[in-house]
């Protein structure tokens, strides 16, 4: 297999679909107003409800992590100057809205896991500077609202992920056969072998690890405070990956964007270590 | 830019403007809610304490204090720790005396909140008040 032919585009739409078609599922039986009793009936009482949990789960990591190899594999690939700049600004902020609607899938099972992620994303979101009270109440808002727009939230960014990703970008709200056949084998696959991650209930640990992509912040946000660590830290590669087209001095534009993502590994690894 | 384009564009910008005020005022509007009150049918001699989602509850000679869990650094679920008698933020590392004052961490001096107890009659026991959103 020609490593260099994989449609990873394609194979990102196909795991959406997937993931959208076992959220569908899952929602079945979710409660938002009881959300670590539904998931723990989900995954505990109900009957296949820990595969369609596992499939959904595994989906929206196999989609974020395609995304994020189709925009690395064709930006190396095409001239991305000749994109109209706000397209290509559109096209960009999926990214960080296909790692914050996985970031809201682990805020809905709320275990000790989830209701920390929440807490400080809200507390974060309140940090952005003139908007973040506004944002908060739009987006999070958990003490007061519970996980309704959280969960609306969750919806809401997969219809636009899904609509821009295929309708906006390519066209095409479909995807080769051989492509969705390739996910569903991998998605059904991998939530046969491996649950999705669940905290025990009552659980009194003094350290508690936060989605994988969040442990690189949740580390910085020990020492430094968290409008820099929760909010400048993570937006820069991605503000700069917005405007890429418009640098002239593409090289060390690159330069920069590779040691923020060491920085990033490394901050990772420490607090995974730990 | 035309100068008619520029006002088409304003015309435009002026009625989204309208039309985003409402939805802003709807979404960003806040319900009010009573403070939850959580009832507790156990007395409690001075040294004792009994834990809630929201909060610990510790008996001293001077009284009951209902501590809250809410870490003051970004949110997170505190937890007691018995033996060093302290809270420890599981997310970052924050540490507070068991009666909620800031030891050490990036709660940089914030002590946890205290929510308002009452004794019920008899020593039956507590209602504390747990505001919403603590």
């Amino acid at each position: 297999m020609d490593i260099k032919k994989i449609q990873w585009g394609e194979l990102a739409t196909s795991a959406l679909i997937v993931s959208i078609i076992s959220g569908l599922i899952v929602a079945y039986q979710y409660e938002v107003s009881e959300p670590f009793i539904s998931t723990v009936a989900i995954d505990g009482l109900l009957p296949f409800g820990r595969f369609f949990r596992a499939l959904h789960f595994y989906s929206s990591q196999f989609f974020v992590a395609f995304v994020f190899i189709h925009t690395f594999v064709e930006i190396k690939k095409r001239d991305i100057s000749s994109y109209p700049p706000w397209r290509w600004f559109t096209l960009t902020m999926l990214l960080p809205a296909s790692v914050f609607a996985l970031f809201t899938g682990y805020v809905l099972r709320y275990d000790a896991t989830g209701q920390s992620a929440g807490a400080i994303a809200e507390h974060l979101i309140a940090k952005v500077p003139f908007v973040g009270h506004i944002l908060d109440r739009f987006m999070i808002a958990i003490p007061n609202e519970g996980l309704n727009r959280v969960y609306l939230l969750h919806i809401i960014l997969t219809v636009i992920l899904w609509g821009l990703g295929t309708w906006y970008h390519t066209k095409k709200p479909i995807v080769s056969k051989t492509s969705f056949k390739f996910t569903v084998v991998l998605s059904i696959a991998t939530a046969v072998v491996f649950s999705a991650p669940m905290d025990e209930p009552g659980l009194n640990v003094t350290l508690i690890k936060g989605p994988w992509f969040f442990l690189a912040v949740q580390e910085l946000l020990r020492y430094i405070p968290p409008i820099f660590a929760g909010i400048i830290y993570p937006i820069t590669p991605v503000v700069i990956l917005a405007f890429l087209p418009r640098f002239k001095d593409q090289t060390s534009i690159w330069l920069f964007l590779y040691m923020w993502l060491i920085s990033y590994i490394v901050c990772m690894l420490i607090m995974w270590l730990s | 830019m035309t100068r008619r384009s520029f006002l088409k564009n304003s015309f435009w910008l002026v009625l989204l403007s309208i039309g985003a005020y409402p939805l802003y005022e709807f979404v960003v509007s806040k319900r009010i809610h009573p403070p939850k009150k959580v009832r507790i049918h156990k007395h409690l001699l001075p040294g004792q304490y009994i834990g809630y989602p929201k909060f610990y509850l510790f008996e001293t000679q001077n009284g009951p204090i209902a501590v809250s869990r809410r870490c003051t650094h970004l949110g997170c679920t505190v937890n007691y720790e018995p033996t060093l008698k302290m809270f420890i933020c599981p997310c970052h590392q924050s540490r507070f005396m068991w009666n909620g004052k800031y030891i050490s961490g990036p709660a940089n001096g914030k002590n946890l909140a205290r929510f308002q107890v009452k004794v019920l009659k008899n020593n039956e026991g507590y209602v504390v008040l747990v505001p919403r959103g603590a």
